[in-house]
């Protein structure tokens, strides 16, 4: 679990630094992976048969399924210009290492257990992180990226927490995050259609 | 309480005239302004009886949710039961006129109103009360905004939407306070709420503010003046007779039950606005130039009068003399039900003014006693009593209120307050001086003299029906005002059993402090006294030999025509001028055609008085208002990821305060 939580950590500054659209969904897999992992560990150390079932699910939705549909998103906007107005890769990193830091903050006083201390700070982390990125990227794919990190994060929290969470609020939370991918692929899509770029920003013009 | 509960189920039967089929729309009026007649008989006949102390089983229990009839109440329902008959009977004959422009929605709507205000005074629990009384301010909406066609009358509709809605906040504010006193929203348990100082202040100036701005008081009041005259002139008369009672009740309900009148800056405040209201309101009235615009603008003046009189019982109350009180509360009850009567009664006669010659602005009408002398009639007697003559029910309450003034004159033991009740008096009274005017000018402009315009001449006596309602509310005004004894008695008795216990004390001796003569207002004494003039009159009149020489007046060798003749506006031009320094009125002289300084000159001439409060606070509040948005707008720019940043520092903040 250590190694994984290590890993994750690795994944997530990795992904703060990655401005190239294809390099960021594999990062996003690659940070997917690991959080299905750790579901199955956790179920496992809980003795929880169904735990293979939200390790599936993962595996399926987060890993397969997503990243699949974003890469083919990305080769169709490839001839896309370049833009490189995107605020300073550094502070996005800064910002994760900061996050790193009030996640450990919060679980010296939320959490006793100190394994329990450094997974709720990494799922803070994730938290803080994916809103971040968010904020400060302009191009919807990273955005996306953003939203499935915030996502796993939350879906990790959840599950240290509680120790496991109910079937079925696993798989609302699961269709939620495949509704919201959908919608999100196929309006960056659109965007790439209608404005010939994904940033985000020109949709300012839309404003009344 | 189960005839009110009966009464309460024929209004709503009277309501299904909304669900009624389009062809058969006039018998849908005609059956559901019968059951409204009907049933408000029904609540007036069995609030008689608990008055009289046979009204049985005063709770109607459902669970948390009760209904209750007290002393107080059955006053209050006493005034819905007597002017909901007349004017339902009215609003039959009125109501026709609106034959194909949503007539069952009116009958429908109409039939609501009566119910919502009769579960209003009788709801025995915070629920209820709310409930009925957002009922009440909707369907009075509706109504008011019943000629939607008009932008002037969506205009004023929405207005009062928006201002009673403030009303309805205040007072849900007000009931959640003492609710969480209390721990429970049943009026019972709302009476022992034990609030801290502060709550209870905080409590008792949103109720004051959320009931006075029901009943127009200044400066809430700029909703009144548009929104009655809007309405068609039955629902008006009920929203000017009856709704702004239904705010006197749930005052005095959270006066004497919840909140206790022992502070005395809160006799002090009711007091003063009550008489502000009272003077500024009849000061506009007398400038109006539209019927129903001066009769809303009176109602202003009334409501202030009567809560100039409550202000005065809280007073006493705080001084804790509160046998001494009695008068004073007592003035508010039958300054109540006499406003009641005839303001219904003033609305009614303006809507047939309205029917019979299509327009309400006084200047085009006159010399209409001619074609409609029982109008002209009944709109006398109410014009009297709205001007506190003597032989109406409006001189009753108005003494009893100079009763508790002078009361508290003696009682007063400092300077200050001794003062304040000169002012008191010396403002009661322009109010009274000013009322005659206004009404003066309004019955002689309307009524008598020679017609100003040729939309009189077609006017016509009203249908049976519309007299039949009017007939029915002089009547009441007259045998109130020569007989006062039941009324007073009846409403004197509700405030020694009420909650507050007045103790009952010597009441007659009571009026002239001590004194123990009846000199009060002695029926006999006027009585005699003008029989004495009117002999006087006759017999040097008839002493003399008069010569009768029928010529037209000297007028400067010209010979006199209609337009001579005082208008209204000529009429007020003294008191324009007095009070030049409150009304600010604009004048506007545009020339169109300007051959010599005094003669060939043809010219419009404009006359505005605006009302103070909306241009010197209601529009800087607005400004304000929009501004703030405007600057708000800076953390509204469109940007998603802006959105998102939000979150972030509002998820941020939210786990170091709980981390804390």
């Amino acid at each position: 679990m250590e190694y994984l939580v290590v890993l994750l950590l690795f994944v997530v500054f990795v992904q703060t630094r990655v401005m190239e659209l294809r390099r960021s969904v594999v990062a996003l897999m690659a940070q997917s992976v690991i959080v299905a992992c750790a579901c199955l560990l956790a179920g496992l150390n809980h003795g929880l048969i169904h735990a293979f079932v939200p390790f599936a699910l993962t595996l399926g939705v987060k890993v397969i399924f997503i990243p699949t549909a974003m890469l083919k998103l990305i080769k169709r906007i490839t001839d896309e210009r370049e833009i490189f107005s995107d605020i300073n890769v550094n502070y996005s990193t800064l910002a994760a290492a900061a996050f790193l830091v009030f996640g450990y903050v919060l679980g010296n006083r939320f959490m006793l257990d100190p394994m329990a201390q450094d997974i709720f700070a990494a799922t803070v982390m994730m938290i803080m992180t994916g809103l971040a990125l968010m904020v400060m990227r302009k191009r919807a794919i990273l955005q996306i990226c953003g939203l499935i990190t915030l996502e796993n994060g939350i879906y990790l929290l959840g599950l240290i927490i509680t120790e496991g969470l109910p079937l079925v609020v696993e798989l609302g939370v699961f269709l939620d995050v495949l509704i919201a991918v959908v919608v999100l692929v196929i309006l960056t899509n659109r965007m790439s259609l209608s404005f010939m770029t994904t940033d985000t920003t020109v949709m300012r013009k839309l404003k009344g | 309480m189960e005839s009110f509960v009966g009464a309460l189920g024929l209004y709503g039967l009277g309501t299904l005239a909304l669900i009624w089929p389009k062809r058969l729309e006039l018998a849908a009026h005609y059956v559901s302004m019968g059951l409204a007649s009907i049933a408000s008989l029904v609540v007036l006949c069995q609030s008689l009886m608990t008055l009289g102390g046979m009204g049985g089983a005063a709770v109607w229990q459902l669970g948390r949710y009760s209904l209750a009839v007290d002393g107080w109440a059955a006053a209050f329902l006493l005034i819905i039961g007597l002017s909901g008959t007349a004017v339902s009977i009215y609003g039959m004959g009125y109501g026709r006129g609106y034959l194909g422009a949503r007539i069952r929605q009116l009958a429908g709507l109409w039939n609501l109103f009566l119910g919502s205000m009769v579960m209003v005074v009788l709801a025995g629990d915070a629920f209820t009360f709310i409930l009925a009384w957002e009922v009440m301010a909707l369907v009075s909406f509706l109504l008011v905004n019943h000629e939607s066609e008009k932008k002037q009358v969506v205009h004023a509709a929405y207005q009062y939407m928006v201002m009673t809605h403030l009303g309805t906040a205040a007072i849900l504010v007000a009931f959640y306070l003492l609710g969480s006193g209390a721990e429970s929203f049943a009026f019972a348990d709302l009476a022992h709420s034990q609030l801290p100082p502060v709550l209870r202040h905080i409590a008792f100036g949103c109720a004051f503010l959320g009931f006075a701005l029901k009943s127009g008081l200044m400066p809430l009041h700029v909703w009144l003046p548009n929104a009655h005259p809007a309405a068609p002139s039955h629902v008006s008369a009920l929203m000017s007779g009856v709704m702004l009672k239904v705010a006197v009740y749930g005052f005095g309900r959270f006066v004497f039950e919840f909140i206790g009148a022992d502070v005395f800056a809160y006799g002090l405040i009711v007091m003063v606005v009550g008489l502000v209201s009272a003077f500024l309101g009849v000061l506009y009235a007398s400038m109006e130039k539209d019927m129903k615009r001066i009769l809303a603008y009176s109602s202003v003046e009334n409501m202030g009068i009567i809560f100039a009189a409550f202000g005065c019982g809280m007073l006493l109350v705080a001084m804790d003399k509160p046998y001494l009180s009695l008068a004073a509360f007592t003035a508010v009850l039958v300054h109540s039900f006499a406003h009641s009567l005839m303001k219904c009664l003033l609305f009614m006669s303006a809507g047939a003014v309205m029917h019979a010659t299509g327009t309400r602005t006084v200047e085009l009408l006159g010399g209409l006693m001619k074609k409609m002398p029982w109008t002209a009639a009944f709109t006398l007697i109410g014009s009297m009593s709205l001007a506190s003559l003597p032989f109406t029910a409006g001189l009753v309450g108005e003494w009893l209120t100079l009763q508790g003034m002078m009361t508290l004159a003696f009682e007063s033991g400092t300077p200050e307050l001794r003062l304040l009740v000169i002012f008191a008096f010396i403002l009661l009274g322009l109010t009274g001086a000013l009322a005659l005017g206004c009404f003066v000018r309004l019955y002689g402009v309307t009524f008598l003299g020679r017609r100003r315009s040729n939309l009189v001449l077609k006017a016509h006596e009203m249908p049976f029906t519309m007299l039949l309602g009017m007939g029915m509310e002089a009547l009441v005004i007259l045998a109130a005002g020569i007989m006062p004894a039941p009324l007073v008695n009846a409403m004197r008795q509700i405030l020694v059993d009420s909650p507050l216990a007045i103790p009952a004390g010597n009441f007659m001796g009571l009026w002239w402090n001590g004194g123990q003569s009846e000199a009060v207002f002695s029926l006999w004494l006027i009585l005699i006294a003008a029989l004495w003039l009117l002999a006087f009159l006759a017999l040097t009149i008839s002493g003399k030999k008069v010569i009768v020489r029928q010529d037209v007046t000297w007028n400067c060798g010209t010979e006199p025509t209609r337009r001579q003749q005082y208008t209204a506006t000529g009429f007020s031009k003294p008191l324009r001028r007095a009070f030049d320094f409150i009304l600010k009125p604009r004048r506007e002289r545009v020339f169109l055609q300007r051959e010599h300084a005094y003669f060939g000159r043809k010219l419009h001439y404009n006359l505005l008085i605006p009302d103070q409060f909306t241009d010197r606070l209601y529009r800087p509040v607005q400004h304000i208002m929009i501004k703030a948005a405007d600057t708000l707008r800076i953390v509204q720019q469109g940007s998603v990821r802006l959105y998102i940043g939000y979150t972030m520092i509002a998820m941020v903040i939210v786990l170091i305060w709980g981390g804390m």
